[in-house]
């Protein structure tokens, strides 16, 4: 299982190394859509390669197709020089190859011993198990307790025991998919170091995920950015710039302003844009939302919310920054109704709003436009039109009784006023894109005349031209006299659109910023939990 | 008195063996993330079955290897049904056990049987203890079998490479998958397991208890089992003790007559699923449930 040296020639001579893991036009459609196009790509012993993309354009497709998870419809898979079929994640161990996943690899009632033990064979052995994650982990510089139990660590904890999972089965090729996506600043830059260490001293490959590039930018010895399916260009990362990769990634034809909260463009906080939106005074505006001292706690007695409290004013933008997972979506939960507080206040427009009883806010006039849209914000398989009314029955039913006319006549409205691309009102919700049943959401929470919006990552897993619409609307909506409450963990994306910023961390605003006050190295200190 | 005690302890005892063999596999199956609602069906076809078995064969030992055999016919068609063609398990799970009626009273009208059975094996000694000697120690042999069934199926569950995949695939099958758990492989044996443990305590019914097959002889204690396994909160101790329990209610709805109180029969019979409804009400709220108890699972799907 220790990684093995280069295949030599018969007469001695080197010939050049053979890649650790090579694809050679893998493909993979679903349906009409291509979702990895004649792929190629190989990654050597000892290089980090980063495989650039946004959200859709393939990365996740590959990777799936390389652990196992999904058979490619062409092409094949080539390890250390040897054209091979991966059936299952198992056969993917056994090739060496070992992947770092970002959410769902780790069992939360089990104990990380027990966890790091699935998927061996032979009998059990806990001694052994928690010896060998003990020397591994040392080994890498991570902190690992083999007998907590893993619903009882933090995200930052459990990506470390992710990480020894993953190098205890001695993987040729370590696969990371958006490792960073959880960590601060400093736990990243941490991670980098390690996996420098992996690749120089222990000759494995690296194959790092990403749509971040300042991440790529520092991390990588080589960039493959993939665009729509396709790789479209491979390239040694030094004396690349941002904007070149950013360029790549996007394509020419999209301006760089516009996409750069999809891209993760880290050097230029938005400050291009809106010069005359600074002329609005906020606090001359009426507070349409505040929230007081809001606590709640989850069915497992987490702490959910610790204290939060906010204001949002009519017609601005404040944008809640954060890492995942510490209160954003409670925050959601309490304002679709679905969370009761323990203590605190919700305010709309002045008054008090019950909280966790369905409905109330958004009788109250609450919007919300969910995380996850396929889940909570539409039914997919009922019809663009029934999605589009559904926010509110009374103004399409005459005593009890819905008016079909008067549904396919608001529908039909809405789907105009909102550009929604779509064959029939009638077709499935299912049938639509993703940026297409987007608007949908967003046409049906408007069209109620909110006093909030409440948006919550309103462009994860859209392109970059849904990206920008998004963005337009909700600014127009805040112009309209809204007040929008964008919740993102996409730094970049709230620096587009907000007027003003709050941190949350841990179920609390930690810290507030207007726009022109914006310090990057301050905001990413108060995401991490460090007192600004 | 202390007869009166016996007598009713004695017949807690041997009302809740079928249940806690019955019981051991729903826990299992459960674990495996698998609410299997067929173990109703394998109890019943399990009882027929057995006392076929012991008829055919004139012997009823063997009839519990019959028993046995059913279980896991009607645990193997719901394997493949819910974990590999991925219909609906409780669409299948309520097919099965309307099938498994109409089958056994069709049977059992069609064939004709005399069925055996099983001697009671008093332990020397122990079963002259005052009061507890009789119920414990003066059973059908089979309900001795559970002393080795519970501990190797705790072994197994808790111990064993195995029953760490299978509790994993119960609480987290994309995990388990990416893992190299073979999620949907490791649920249909956690239902085959089921299939056998439940076959042989129905047919301790037929078998061991009454020496004779009888329409819907089960009679809904399969559902009294899976109200066992949420009473005992997933946990192998709580399964047994609420398959205890629902045997002692039994046992007592049995007695109350012959102790002079005179009860309406009807509601005396609901008895038992009236305190396994207010037992779940208790305690399902306060104990976790296996993290993915009832969803499927498909490689691929999000």
């Amino acid at each position: 299982m220790t990684p093995s040296t280069p295949v030599s020639g018969a007469g001695g001579t080197p010939l050049p190394p053979v890649p650790a893991l090579e694809a050679r036009s893998l493909t993979k459609c679903y349906g009409k859509l291509v979702a990895c196009d004649r792929v190629d790509l190989a990654v050597q012993r000892g290089e980090i390669l980063g495989v650039l993309g946004q959200n859709g354009a393939g990365k996740s497709t590959l990777m799936n197709m390389l652990l196992g998870l999904v058979r490619p419809d062409g092409g094949e898979i080539v390890v250390n020089g040897h054209p091979v079929v991966i059936a299952d994640p198992v056969k993917a161990a056994s090739m060496g190859l070992a992947m770092v996943h970002q959410h769902f690899s780790l069992i939360g009632p089990l104990t990380v011993w027990e966890n790091l033990s699935l998927g061996e064979k032979g009998r059990i052995d806990a001694d052994r198990t928690r010896r060998h994650i003990t020397e591994v982990a040392r080994r890498y510089g991570l902190d690992v307790d083999p007998d907590a139990r893993i619903d009882h660590l933090t995200t930052g904890q459990r990506q470390r025991v992710e990480i020894v999972k993953c190098l205890m089965r001695e993987p040729d090729v370590v696969i990371l998919d958006e490792p960073t996506s959880v960590l601060t600043a400093a736990e990243s830059v941490e991670l980098f170091l390690m996996l420098r260490r992996v690749v120089q001293e222990e000759q494995r490959a690296v194959v790092l995920i990403s749509h971040k590039l300042d991440e790529v930018l520092h991390a990588t010895d080589r960039v493959a950015i993939m665009r729509s399916g396709r790789v479209v260009a491979d390239r040694i990362t030094e004396g690349a710039t941002a904007m070149e990769l950013a360029r790549e990634m996007i394509g020419r034809d999209v301006s760089l302003r516009g996409g750069s909260a999809a891209i993760g463009h880290f050097e230029a906080p938005a400050d291009t844009g809106r010069e005359t939106d600074e002329a609005v005074p906020g606090d001359v505006q009426p507070t349409v939302l505040s929230i007081r001292e809001a606590r709640a706690v989850g069915p497992d007695g987490r702490t959910l919310l610790d204290g939060l409290s906010l204001e949002v004013r009519r017609g601005e933008v404040l944008g809640l920054a954060g890492i995942e997972g510490n209160g954003q979506k409670a925050l959601g939960d309490l304002l679709s109704s679905v969370l009761s507080l323990s203590s605190g206040v919700v305010e709309v427009a002045g008054r008090a709003v019950e909280t966790g009883r369905p409905g109330a806010m958004a009788s109250a006039g609450v919007g919300v436009i969910p995380e996850d849209r396929h889940v909570s914000g539409c039914v997919l398989d009922m019809s663009v039109a029934d999605n589009l009314v559904m926010g509110d029955l009374e103004a399409v039913s005459r005593r009890g009784l819905l008016r079909r006319r008067q549904v396919a006549e608001q529908a039909t409205r809405l789907v105009e006023e909102f550009g929604i691309a779509v064959s029939s009102i009638d077709a499935p919700m299912r049938s639509l894109s993703g940026g297409n049943q987007q608007r949908v959401v967003v046409a049906r929470e408007l069209s109620r005349s909110p006093q909030i919006l409440v948006a919550a990552q309103p462009t994860s897993g859209l392109d970059v031209g849904a990206i920008e619409y998004m963005n337009s609307r909700l600014r127009r909506a805040a112009e309209e006299g809204t007040g929008v409450l964008l919740i993102s963990t996409e730094l970049e994306e709230i620096l587009e659109l907000s007027d003003r910023i709050a941190v949350i961390h841990r179920g609390r605003i930690v810290g507030e910023v207007t726009r022109r006050q914006v310090d990057l190295d301050r905001l990413g200190m108060m995401m991490g939990g460090q007192a600004a | 008195m202390s007869d009166a005690v016996t007598t009713i302890a004695a017949s807690a005892m041997r009302l809740s063996v079928p249940l806690a063999f019955a019981g051991v596999g729903e826990f299992v199956a459960e674990r495996a993330g698998t609410l299997n609602i067929s173990v109703e069906a394998m109890m019943l076809s399990g009882a027929y079955a057995g006392a076929l078995g012991s008829s055919v064969s004139h012997n009823a030992a063997l009839g519990f290897l019959w028993g046995a055999a059913a279980g896991l016919l009607i645990a193997f068609i719901h394997a493949t049904f819910s974990h590999r063609l991925q219909a609906n398990t409780f669409v299948v799970g309520l097919t099965l056990n309307v099938l498994a009626l109409g089958l056994t009273n069709y049977l059992l009208e069609k064939i004709q049987m005399s069925p055996r059975q099983v001697g009671v094996v008093s332990i020397p000694l122990l079963s002259r203890i005052p009061v507890l000697g009789k119920p414990l120690f003066a059973e059908r042999w089979p309900a001795y079998l559970l002393m080795i069934v519970v501990p190797a199926a705790w072994w197994a569950v808790y111990r064993t490479r195995w029953g760490l995949e299978m509790r994993s695939v119960g609480e987290n099958p994309k995990a388990a998958d990416v893992t190299g758990v073979h999620v949907n492989r490791r649920r249909r044996q956690g239902l085959l397991v089921c299939g056998v443990l439940a076959g042989i305590g129905g047919a301790y019914l037929s078998v061991a208890e009454v020496g004779t097959f009888n329409s819907n002889m089960t009679a809904g204690r399969g559902f009294i089992v899976i109200a066992a396994v949420i009473f005992g909160g997933w946990t192998l101790r709580g399964t047994l003790a609420g398959c205890l329990l629902f045997g002692g209610v039994d046992a007592l709805r049995l007695a109350l007559p012959a102790l002079g109180y005179t009860i309406n029969s009807e509601l005396l019979v609901s008895s038992p699923y009236l305190i396994a409804l207010l037992a779940m009400l208790f305690f399902a709220r306060r104990v976790r449930q296996p993290g993915a108890l009832a969803q499927p699972f498909e490689r691929g799907a999000s």
